[in-house]
């Protein structure tokens, strides 16, 4: 029964224009940023655009366009079916509250992987006509495949907020607001004011949701060569260095905190009536 | 022990909604059997929806319970409502996707094949207009692929909630027309409205509901049996007042050029001599079977709507002489 309730989620997503804007819109920034690199490279030897050194760039903070558009998405696809009434009819026409939901949360993932997948294939491919394959490089390795599952986990962790937005409020523009809100200065100004209020807060504030989702963002975290350029770029221009987060704690921060999005969520909308 | 055949297909037992100061349902009990048309009637905000809310399972009851084909638990009612096809309130559709993408997502959802599709849109006659999108649909044609919705599956028990809203003289025959044939077929038919000829032209069955509560429930036939007097005479004060007095008068309305009264026992001859004892003649005296509407005002309390000032009642008048 899930299966069918996912299978028409995907199929009302395939056919909702908002998700060809999304996706269109975030292909041409991919595609323009990323050009410009490879054609910078073509031009300029000393900034070279090739695999695996390009994945850096690949999955720079670029990625969170993405994840953005994925939660404006999110937020579009489960807050209209309250508009719409769609949400009261799904349940009428036989889905449970538990399936409705669950068909939502599936979107998560999917939604994030979706984005993230477009940014590694415009890159790719980009970095990949500037890749010398002669040379036996490993494409992509190890430090590629972590720094994807942790920038994954930050875009579903900023999804379930959006999920959790479009759930509480039923109304697309209002959830988008206040998710953005949210996401832009809502939680820095809250953690800002409560920090310097009360002192003792300040090591529980770190754990504030965005800031615990974009302890994993940073790409030179997970790949070793990309951290020793960046360290020896920062003592060359006289710039602070780096920092490793721990990332076992932010992982495991970001993955209860999408867990309780998703439960408090989940308890919202079953308590309230369709 | 009962065959399923038995077992109410709807069963409330004391269902309540409450939100915050009002009460929407208050502890109403309904039964619905196997192969009835049930009409729920009710003005505007008497609880007929928040009553179908219920049973359809998005509204979270304050109080009470309730039975679907015979089940009560969780996971009874969720097997329940899939022999439920319903539509609530408006035809809920997703705007950007055609009619048909529209019935593909109920079809999803309820686990059916898409031929079925198209015979629910040659059935509801939007087969040419299937592929169309939604928000570009008449509210005319939204009604019809509700409808459409609804019967996907082929469902043992329909609800539809104000299917006529909104549709002109022609969709309101051909919505009672699809519906009347459903019934022909045995489908238990739930059909709130508060269309009062509609519901009297297409159920077998009938609910009153208002403030939340049902007032009345019988079978069509029934509440409409018991016919009332209509008389004349040179002094309509008097009358009133003779007919007010009289013992098996339940209750007496001046209608028009006319007294209208309701008698228990629907004895016509024994009113004249009664009348005659008290030096009352009447010029004219007839015995009018009583629609539905006259049972809904007078359950509902709600104002007389009024009838042609020509003399007549527009209604199926019987003279005296010719009541069984």
């Amino acid at each position: 029964m899930i299966a069918g309730a996912f299978r028409a989620e995907m199929w009302k997503m395939w056919k909702r224009p908002a998700t060809w804007v999304t996706l269109g819109l975030f292909g041409l920034i991919t595609f323009a940023d990323l050009f410009d690199e490879f054609r910078d490279a073509r031009k300029d030897p000393e900034d070279p655009f090739f695999l695996p050194d390009a994945w850096g760039q690949i999955l720079g903070q670029e990625v969170l366009i993405g994840f953005i558009f994925a939660s404006v998405l999110l937020i579009l696809l489960v807050a209209s079916e309250f508009s719409w009434r769609t949400a009261r009819q799904n349940v009428i026409d036989g889905l449970s509250k538990t399936q409705w939901y669950s068909a939502k949360v599936l979107l998560l993932p999917f939604l994030v992987a979706l984005f993230l997948a477009l940014r590694v294939v415009v890159g790719g491919s980009f970095a990949l006509a500037g890749t010398d394959l002669s040379a036996g490089v490993t494409l992509f390795g190890a430090a590629q495949l972590s720094a994807l599952g942790g920038m994954f986990l930050t875009g579903v962790g900023y999804a379930g907020l959006a999920l959790f937005a479009a759930i509480a409020i039923r109304s697309s523009g209002p959830a988008m607001a206040v998710w953005f809100a949210w996401f832009a200065f809502g939680e820095r100004l809250l953690v800002g004011g409560l920090g310097s209020l009360f002192e003792g807060l300040r090591p529980v504030l770190r754990w504030a949701p965005i800031t615990t989702f974009n302890r994993l963002r940073d790409y030179i975290q997970y790949d070793s060569a990309a951290f020793r350029r960046a360290a020896e770029w920062a003592a060359e221009h006289e710039r602070p260095g780096p920092e490793l987060e721990a990332l076992g704690p932010a992982i495991a921060g970001s993955l209860l905190w999408i867990a309780a999005l998703t439960l408090v969520g989940w308890l919202w909308y079953r308590k309230r009536d369709l | 022990m009962k065959s399923a055949s038995d077992v109410p297909i709807i069963q409330t037992f004391g269902l309540s909604k409450r939100y915050r100061q009002t009460t929407a349902v208050d502890e109403i009990s309904l039964r619905v059997e196997p192969g009835q048309v049930f009409g729920f009637l009710g003005p505007n905000g008497a609880g007929k929806t928040t009553t179908i809310g219920l049973l359809l399972g998005i509204i979270n009851p304050s109080g009470g319970r309730f039975r679907l084909f015979g089940g009560e638990s969780a996971a009874e009612l969720h097997a329940a409502r899939r022999r439920i096809g319903a539509t609530l309130e408006y035809p809920n559709f997703y705007p950007y996707l055609s009619g048909r993408d529209n019935l593909r997502i109920v079809a999803d959802v309820k686990g059916l094949d898409s031929k079925e599709i198209d015979r629910v849109l040659d059935l509801v006659g939007l087969g040419r207009r299937a592929k169309q999108k939604f928000k570009a649909y008449s509210l005319g044609m939204k009604q019809r692929l509700a409808l459409g919705a609804t019967m996907l599956g082929d469902p043992e028990l329909i609800i539809l909630d104000e299917p006529a809203n909104g549709l002109d003289p022609e969709g309101m025959r051909e919505i009672r027309e699809i519906i009347r044939g459903l019934g022909e077929r045995g489908k238990t038919i739930f059909l709130s409205s508060h269309l009062l000829s509609e519901v009297e032209r297409t159920c077998t069955h009938v609910a009153i509901i208002q403030h939340g509560r049902i007032v009345r429930q019988d079978s069509v036939a029934d509440v409409t049996s018991h016919g009332v007097a209509g008389l004349r005479s040179a002094d309509l004060a008097a009358l009133e007042t003779a007919v007010a007095e009289y013992p098996a008068a339940q209750w007496v309305k001046r209608r028009g050029d006319r007294v209208v009264a309701e008698l228990d026992d629907g004895d016509l001859a024994a009113l004249n001599e009664w009348l005659v004892g008290r030096g009352i003649h009447v010029s004219h005296l007839v015995f009018e079977a009583r629609s539905l509407e006259d049972v809904f005002m007078e359950a509902t309390g709600v104002a007389d709507i009024g009838e042609p000032t020509d003399g007549s009642s527009g209604r199926d008048e019987r003279r005296m002489g010719e009541v069984p």
